[in-house]
């Protein structure tokens, strides 16, 4: 088995290069389209005409497209994705301190989609035929409804607001110490013993991933019970029974097992849409990750950025889906080479 | 006598749901003795699986007992606690499925599967489950069972699955054992083995068998005592030798002449007409429910329910004219045509298909040869049979003769033509020469169209009489010939029955009156009553329309009926052919022979002793 998965591995990797190259052209040329100057923009704003054509060939810019995306690329493959314009400061720096917020907060988002997709799908699926059925039906699809910004400002008016439970701005309150060593501030403080710090960032992440994970749990808990339906279809649910296993066990042990496919390659599109979808969560949280650095980015026409964080969503989705590919590898035997 | 293993009183079970209540078991009463097996015979929906499900009291929704006992032991299923009952299952009672390879849970090991079971039943102590399950599999002959523990099913034959289910069912010695059409599923040789295996294992522990099957010829072989059920009640109860060489009910009869025979005189099959009465109808029926099929019914049989009459001893018919039913004889044979040499519509040599395995870091690329040095012809008005087993190459001969593949080498000829190369205008030669009918029809017929559309299909890749109008007015006729009424051309394939998709399914491959047809395992699976049907059909369509057809099938007695001549297939070879009746008679090859061995004599008082374990001609 592991040998099947390293060769998957490997696999995905040597395809992942095309792919990568393709993306990378793609996002050089398109913001080379926008009609956005780069060298005016990165000029006080009263810089002379021959001031900003200095600019221009200082950067570059007057070279074919073609020359500039060579440039591009090779500093790319140093690592280098340039310096931002707005910020005076290196891309790969900027990512870096945003990238593990980011993660961490789709992680835990993801982890409380899972609990809440896995038990409403289980619970959906225990109530059907009964009268609380189309109960439950009307709740899943009024959830459904919902987007990810209005959970946010429900959950930050109800327990930000009102109630005064839960923070709400930010990664950490005032006062409280920040340790940097891998950039995922919850391992930090727990690697550095800093508990109170750690409580509180888990406070203060509550909100926010309670917003994303109730957002995509619905569609998680339809596909989970409509497998769970199509595999107590099937014969070998039947002869669980008739060898005298309990429900729950069938449920679990034999139904759940091949229920479980379906729902996995679900979460794998949903976690790579959440690196995007973070975005409008992070601004009505204010909370320091990628998606704000984007905004930011979007709005200054900082182009090296816009595209580091284009790359590195790339990158994300892609290993993102080498990993589901891996676990589908693990739990469907006939994936697996015979 | 001792006490009986189950036993059905009075036992009803009821459809309740939905708007309207409906009988589907009505008055069942028999005794199953301890190390006895009872055959359950019938068409599909006459109730042979509702009664498995009411042992194990699992009924399909909105059905449930409404009147009767049903006791295993003394104890009533029907009114026992779920719980008690929970825990008969798997120890006690056992049950074996007809689809082996879904009985299995695909994402778990046999190990995991089998580990499963038997911490549930209880090991010896000191006992791993690991020794217990390797034992377990030599008593059903599994090979090599250590490495098998780690397999999953997907990688196992039906044959293997079934033996691993069939070591389930018998790990905790049950006293009571169900086989639902355990061998529908296999293939003859493979079927035999298994039937043979149930009943050695049932010898070993002395375990009660329900033997359900739509065979009544296997039946009649395995079993001690046969029920033929019809409806939902039964037609006939009596011993399996007493009931299968003189049957008392005109539906047994007539079962046993719906099946062609294996050995003697050829002779034609007994066409029950129409289907079984829908169980939603028999609630109004006052008579026999078999009447309007019956070929000796008289008024008094459309009256009143006919009481049980008794034949001999522990034989028992629901007829009220039971020594009339010998009067019902088959119609006399179809003479088998000689061909003259010349006439020859297709024709193959040396037609060879192999294909190259995928590479892997792990083993050399090797071809496998699918389909290996092939002749066969084909005349004009001729039914040529192939036979042979699963992975034999018969259907990926077929796809060679349509043209679906191209062959490696070798030589195809159609009607004077050389279509070897299968480019663009022999495909469209083709098409207006050979058409093809498929196995599955619920699966070969677009849900979404109606019949009337599918059956005139050919039409839209001709171009030709394609208006609306010329459509509706072939597909009339070509229902007319297959013998559908003229209205079930606006219906959907899902509002007809099985037998009647197989019909569309031959109509749709008439419609442009192809000189050939290639017909792959096209009434297999269906009822003995509607194979018959299609059977003569075929051959009446012969008659009128001329066309000659290659026909693929593992039923060898449904070949040595239908087919002029035959081709024998053993691993992608042709080991044997000749005319069909010779062939049959005198098997050269060793394969034939086996081939011929592994289906159940017509003859009860006939020993049958399938396993021909001819070195190296073994699969599974």
């Amino acid at each position: 088995m592991f040998a099947t998965i390293a060769r998957l591995m490997v696999k995905r990797i040597f395809t992942a290069i095309p792919i990568l190259f393709v993306v990378s052209a793609l996002l050089f040329c398109i913001l080379r389209i926008l009609p956005v100057d780069p060298a005016a923009m990165s000029l006080p704003p009263n810089a002379t005409v021959q001031e900003v054509e200095a600019m221009r060939r200082e950067m570059g810019l007057d070279r074919p497209l073609y020359d500039q995306y060579s440039i591009w690329l090779g500093k790319l493959l140093h690592g280098d994705i340039g310096r931002s314009i707005h910020f005076r400061q290196d891309v790969t720096s900027l990512i870096g301190s945003t990238l593990p917020a980011t993660i961490e907060l789709a992680v835990i988002a993801m982890v409380v989609a899972t609990v809440f997709g896995l038990a409403g799908g289980l619970l959906l699926f225990y109530v059907r035929g009964t009268r609380a059925e189309a109960v439950m039906d009307f709740a899943s699809i009024l959830l459904l409804s919902l987007p990810e910004f209005l959970w946010s400002l429900f959950l930050l008016l109800i327990f930000g607001v009102f109630f005064e439970v839960l923070p709400f701005t930010g990664r950490l309150s005032p006062g409280f110490e920040r340790p940097v060593v891998t950039g995922f501030l919850l391992l930090d403080s727990l690697i550095t013993g800093k508990f109170s710090s750690f409580f509180n960032a888990l406070e203060h992440m509550i909100l926010p991933c309670l917003a994303l994970g109730i957002a995509l749990s619905p569609s998680l808990m339809r596909v989970l019970r409509s497998s769970l339906m199509d595999a107590y279809q099937d014969d070998y649910i039947h002869q669980a029974r008739l060898r005298g296993l309990s429900e729950a066990r069938i449920l679990i042990r034999h139904a759940l097992k091949n229920a479980i496919l379906p729902t996995l390659s679900l979460m794998g599109v949903q976690f790579g849409f959440l690196f995007g979808g973070t975005l409008l969560v992070e601004i009505i949280y204010s909370y320091p990750g990628m998606g704000n650095l984007m905004v930011d980015a979007i709005r200054n026409a900082d182009l090296p950025i816009i595209q580091g964080a284009g790359l590195t969503y790339c990158v994300a989705v892609l290993v993102i889906s080498i990993i589901v590919d891996s676990l589908y590898l693990i739990l469907n035997p006939k994936l697996r080479a015979r | 006598m001792s006490n009986p293993i189950l036993a059905a009183q009075g036992l009803s079970v009821e459809s309740l749901g939905g708007k309207e209540r409906f009988p589907v078991l009505t008055d069942l009463n028999f005794t199953l003795q301890p190390g006895k097996i009872l055959g359950l015979v019938g068409e599909s929906g006459a109730g042979k699986s509702m009664i498995g499900r009411t042992i194990s009291q699992y009924l399909p929704n909105g059905f449930a007992v409404t009147q009767g006992t049903l006791k295993f032991d003394g104890e009533d299923l029907v009114t026992m606690p779920a719980g008690r009952r929970r825990q008969l299952l798997g120890r006690e009672i056992a049950f074996i499925p007809q689809e082996p390879l879904s009985g299995l849970n695909p994402v778990l090991s046999v190990g995991q599967q089998m580990k499963e079971h038997l911490l549930r039943i209880g090991l010896a102590p000191g006992e791993h489950w690991r020794e217990r399950a390797l034992k377990e599999f030599d008593a059903v002959h599994l090979p090599h069972g250590a490495g098998l523990l780690d397999k999953y099913p997907h990688q196992l034959s039906g044959g293997m699955c079934q033996r691993i289910l069939i070591a389930m069912a018998f790990a905790s010695r049950p006293r009571l054992l169900i086989a639902d059409e355990p061998t529908t599923a296999l293939d003859v040789t493979i079927q035999a083995r298994i039937v043979k295996l149930i009943a050695e294992m049932q010898k070993r522990d002395g375990t009660a068998v329900i033997f359900i099957t739509h065979d009544l010829r296997l039946a009649s072989q395995i079993s001690d005592e046969i029920m033929v059920l019809y409806a939902g009640r039964p037609a006939e109860i009596g011993p399996a030798k007493a009931l299968f060489s003189a049957p008392a009910h005109p539906y047994t009869r007539c079962l046993q002449l719906a099946n062609p025979t294996i050995t003697g005189e050829r002779r034609g099959l007994f066409i029950l007409p129409e289907r079984m009465p829908g169980l939603r109808v028999l609630k109004d029926l006052k008579g026999c429910r078999f009447a309007s099929r019956c070929p000796n019914a008289v008024e008094a049989c459309t009256l009143a329910e006919p009481p049980f009459a008794s034949i001999g001893a522990n034989h028992i018919a629901a007829c009220i004219r039971p020594e009339a039913t010998p009067d019902i004889v088959p119609p006399p044979a179809v003479a088998a045509r000689e061909i003259e040499a010349g006439k020859m519509h297709l024709s193959g040599e040396k037609v060879t298909k192999a294909y190259t395995t995928n590479w892997s870091p792990f083993a050399k690329r090797g071809t496998f040869k699918a389909v290996s040095n092939v002749d066969f012809t084909l005349g004009e008005g001729e039914f040529v049979g192939i036979v042979g087993e699963s992975g034999s190459g018969k259907s990926s001969l077929a796809r060679l003769v349509v043209g679906l593949d191209t062959p490696t080498s070798g030589k195809i000829s159609l009607a004077g033509r050389d279509v070897t190369a299968n480019n663009a205008p022999d495909r469209a030669y083709r098409r207006d020469n050979i058409q093809m009918v498929f196995q599955d029809p619920q699966s070969a017929l677009n849900p979404r169209r109606r019949i009337g559309s599918i059956v005139t299909q050919a039409n839209e890749a001709t171009g030709l009489n394609n208006s609306t109008r010329e459509r509706m007015d072939r597909a009339a006729e070509l229902l007319k010939e297959i013998g559908l009424p003229p209205d079930a051309a606006s219906r959907f394939p899902s509002q007809l029955s099985g037998g009647q998709k197989q019909r569309v399914n031959i109509a749709r491959a008439l419609c442009t009156l192809p000189k050939i047809l290639v017909a792959d395992e096209i009434v297999s699976g269906l009822d003995v009553s509607v194979q018959a049907q299609l059977l003569d059909l075929l051959l009446k369509l012969r008659d009128e329309h001329g066309f000659s057809m290659l026909f693929i099938s593992h039923d060898l007695s449904v070949v040595r009926y239908l087919c002029d001549r035959v081709l024998v297939m053993y691993r992608g070879e042709v080991v044997e052919s000749g005319r069909t009746e010779t062939v049959f008679a005198a098997p050269q090859h060793p394969y034939t022979r086996s081939l011929l061995a592994a289906v159940p004599p017509d003859d009860v008082m006939t020993e049958w002793s399938p396993v021909l374990a001819e070195a190296g001609y073994q699969i599974d």
